[in-house]
């Protein structure tokens, strides 16, 4: 970082959610790679003929220059990067959803480089396939991971027993997975392995591992409602 | 110094504007108060006029001061197309630009699930039961910008449900627009929504 004016350029950077700020600026919340979670004011992004209009876009990998250090940074200049074709129908929506949780749960000016390289890699996924879903659960297990929370998946909770996969057991939260406890959530040993290796093909597997998210998402939001899982859940109901 | 109790209460109102803090509420109260008391008098008639009389058009859900606005009314628009806009000025464009003379549905707003506002908060069922009154083509005509694009998936899918045409307005290169003065993100778009030219 430079002693003065604290510039930082070329930084690999996601744009997670914008507001409108003053008559002709944008307040950006960025996810840059290097430097975490950060609030940017883009000056004059508003205004209809600025070159920044078509880049500040959601889901686009892009390269920030910034200055400034306070709680608010000032965006200098911003580089397309490319390579990620705009997210349609319902990968938009999932998209949105990835940076509801990165928004609630990703501290501010805390890095964290493999969470965002994880992010880039969960956008193409969900531009390019279809069970978005199954892209949902890796990027959420994922990111618990990279935040502090992983799961404890392959180890029953406190000992070095492995998980079997024929076996029954109740997950508790901030515990684990354990088959001597009445309360937790009841879930078959396969879907606990089956997470542990991203995969989500067996439909059991698929329907438990939502149901354990929802549940450690829910703890660990703290009573944070999501507003895209509501949006998605409206939709698929018509 | 004291505030009279009046001034801080206009100073207070006048907060409810956009982008106005406290201290650009005081300054609009000095301004009205000792520079222009006749501009602060029709200020304060018209607004509540505009108040009380303005409500939202049963069909199009525009600003109306009727039940049923002017275009809604008109027998010289075409029924058989319905155009969805964000805001009343899209509308204004659109019919600037003379290229359109069907019907119209103003969301006043779009999705945008980050700042909580959800298909709820636009009674978008107000729009379904619109469109269901005739046979017609929805245009969805909302931003190009990711809340829009959410807004236009969300709403195919809901009209698409009750076997209603849906289609949207195609995006590209500003015409009279030279690509090496374009912004990346719209040549891009414009190469991936690329047409194959026929004759
Ligand atoms: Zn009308």
């Amino acid at each position: 970082m430079s002693a003065h004016k604290h510039r930082l350029e070329n930084q690999p950077a996601f744009i997670l959610h914008s507001y409108p700020f003053r008559e002709t600026s944008l307040l950006l919340e960025v996810f840059s790679r290097n430097h975490g979670r950060l609030a940017m004011v883009a000056r004059g992004a508003r205004r209809p003929r600025s070159a920044l209009r078509g880049l500040l876009m959601n889901f686009q990998p892009l390269e920030l220059s910034w200055f400034g250090k306070g709680e608010v940074r000032t965006l200098h200049s911003a580089e397309w990067q490319g390579g990620q074709p705009q997210l349609q129908s319902t990968a938009l929506l999932c998209g949105f959803y990835l940076n509801e949780l990165l928004l609630n749960l990703m501290a501010r000016d805390d890095p964290h480089a493999a969470l965002f390289d994880y992010y880039l890699m969960t956008l193409q996924r969900l531009a390019h396939e279809t069970d978005h879903a199954a892209t949902l659960r890796c990027f959420e297990k994922h990111m618990l991971q990279e935040l502090g929370y992983a799961l404890l998946l392959e180890h029953e909770a406190g000992s070095d027993k492995p998980i079997e996969p024929g076996a029954h057991y109740n997950y508790v939260i901030e515990h684990g997975a354990s088959r001597d406890v009445e309360e937790g959530l009841p879930l078959l040993g396969k879907t606990l392995l089956d997470m542990a290796a991203d995969d989500y093909h067996d439909p059991l597997s698929a329907q438990q591992s939502k149901q354990l998210m929802r549940m450690l998402l829910n703890h660990h939001l703290a009573g944070k409602v999501l507003h895209t899982r509501e949006l998605i859940k409206d939709l698929l109901k018509n | 110094m004291n505030t009279p109790s009046s001034l801080e209460d206009l100073i207070a109102a006048l907060r409810c504007l956009p982008g106005v803090g406290p201290k650009s509420a005081q300054r609009m109260a000095y301004h009205l108060l000792q520079r222009d008391k006749p501009g602060a008098l029709r200020l304060a008639h018209t607004l509540g006029h505009a108040v009380e009389s303005i409500r939202h058009c049963a069909k199009c859900n525009n600003f109306s001061e009727e039940e049923v606005c002017v275009l809604c009314r008109s027998h010289k628009r075409d029924a058989g197309l319905l155009c969805v806009v964000e805001m009343p000025a899209d509308l204004l464009m659109m019919e600037q630009a003379q290229c359109y003379r069907g019907m119209y549905f103003v969301l006043m707003g779009r999705l945008s699930p980050l700042d909580g506002i959800g298909a709820r908060e636009l009674h978008l069922e107000r729009l379904v039961r619109r469109a269901q009154e005739q046979p017609c083509e929805v245009i969805l005509a909302t931003n190009f910008t990711v809340e829009g694009e959410a807004t236009a998936h969300y709403l195919s899918t809901l009209l698409n449900a009750q076997g209603i045409k849906v289609s949207r307005i195609a995006r590209g290169l500003p015409v009279g627009g030279e690509l090496e003065h374009v912004d990346s993100g719209t040549l891009a778009q414009a190469v991936l929504e690329r047409r194959v030219f026929s004759e």
